[in-house]
């Protein structure tokens, strides 16, 4: 993918859908796994690993033509790594209430392989422009893939939505939901749901 | 420069300027930081503590350790409420070491007279669903007023006074012994758990 091919446009719709790193390419399986018990969770981290992205995508981006290429991974771990940091700092001082509930999973994200993907695939190719572009775009469309998860896993196993409930009295929620193996239960039948999608609207294209 | 020297440079570099941003980040949010764990000790005292004090507990506090409060015997903080002379509770954290899913933490504050006034849990990480009822159900309401005597500390299955929940007896059984230690503890201990401070006291 050279600069010339990547318009904002296709790289928004890759990040986004096309490409989405937890439906289509199954990358980051760790924290969505692991965090998407509620919608809540799983947005909240999903911003914060688009802020990451960000950050570490348009530095890495900057610096691309000044790394040689055999000790890259290495600085693109410290660029991730010291993100991640200021973030974790800046979000327990100034955000102290969302830090806490998403305290522990935030150094989480430097061991998510959508970010050192990025910025391996993306990032040390491209303009500065178009790696912050992908790096919300990767970013958002993670947190739209954990908050489809964690809504489903949060109404199927708690029967709330956003802590609200929203199923009746009658609705027993399934406790498994919530539970690790609910996680890749209701991924799996997601997954189905989004290449069942893919599928028809490339028959309608054609 | 030949390629490795100019690989060990470029990553001493990085990690140089990675390291001064982080150092400036965490030295500017240090204080804030601070201050908002404070302002949380004492909301968390606030709300466990017995209402209408005007001293402030998370400065006033006596250090013990006891086996009875966690099984390491670490240093357990002591906060005291008082209104001018008058106790009227203390507050601290005991740990219940033998929860579904590793320790449980528990703060309560106990009256002079040795009724708890209130249990909270801090931090847990019991099942969701089953154990973590102690937190989404009203279950902790059963504690408040419960002294030493007159109550069966133990959970309905084992014949005491607190209710279990069916498929999570464990939790329950961990709470209730934790908090019952706890109280044992604060009743042979209360002379000291009150001891105002004296000048002559600080080293």
């Amino acid at each position: 993918m050279s600069v010339s091919e990547t318009n904002t446009r296709k790289v928004l719709m890759d990040g986004l859908w096309a490409n989405n790193n937890v439906f289509v390419q199954m990358l980051g399986m760790c924290p969505t796994l692991a965090v998407s018990t509620s919608a809540a969770n799983g947005i909240g981290m999903g911003l914060a690993t688009m802020f990451v992205l960000l950050g570490s995508n348009t530095v890495i981006s900057m610096i691309r033509n000044l790394i040689p290429s055999d000790v890259r991974i290495p600085t693109y771990i410290i660029v991730i790594a010291a993100f991640v940091t200021i973030i974790d700092l800046s979000m327990n001082a100034y955000v102290h209430d969302l830090h806490k509930v998403l305290g522990i999973y935030i150094p989480l994200i430097v061991a998510n392989c959508v970010v050192l993907g990025r910025a391996e695939v993306f990032a040390a190719r491209n303009t500065v422009f178009a790696s912050a572009v992908d790096g919300i775009a990767t970013g958002l469309g993670f947190s739209l893939a954990l908050g489809i998860l964690g809504g489903t896993r949060e109404i199927l196993g708690a029967g709330t939505f956003f802590g609200l409930p929203v199923t009746g009295e009658s609705f027993h929620p399934s406790l498994v939901f919530v539970l690790p193996p609910g996680a890749f239960i209701a991924l799996g039948f997601i997954i189905v749901g989004v290449r069942l999608i893919n599928q028809k609207r490339k028959a309608n294209a054609s | 420069m030949p390629d490795y020297l100019k690989m060990g440079v470029v990553l001493m570099v990085v990690g140089m300027v990675a390291t001064a941003i982080l150092s400036v980040t965490e030295s500017a949010t240090q204080k804030p930081i601070a201050a908002a764990k404070r302002q949380e000790m004492f909301d968390m005292l606030k709300s466990v503590l017995p209402e209408g004090f005007d001293n402030k507990p998370d400065l006033d506090a006596v250090i013990l350790a006891d086996k009875r409060l966690n099984r390491q015997g670490k240093p357990v903080t002591f906060y005291r409420a008082r209104k001018g002379e008058t106790n009227l509770g203390a507050a601290f954290l005991v740990t219940a070491p033998d929860g579904y899913a590793g320790d449980i933490e528990i703060m309560m504050s106990v009256t002079p007279n040795g009724t708890i006034n209130l249990v909270q849990i801090v931090t847990q990480a019991e099942t969701p669903g089953l154990g973590d009822k102690i937190v989404k159900t009203n279950w902790l309401k059963a504690f408040p007023g419960k002294s030493q005597d007159g109550t069966k500390w133990r959970v309905k299955k084992d014949g005491g006074d607190f209710d279990q929940f069916s498929g999570a007896t464990i939790t329950p059984r961990a709470v209730v012994a934790a908090v019952k230690r706890g109280l044992d503890f604060f009743a042979e201990r209360k002379e000291t758990i009150f001891k105002p401070f004296k000048p002559e006291d600080k080293p």
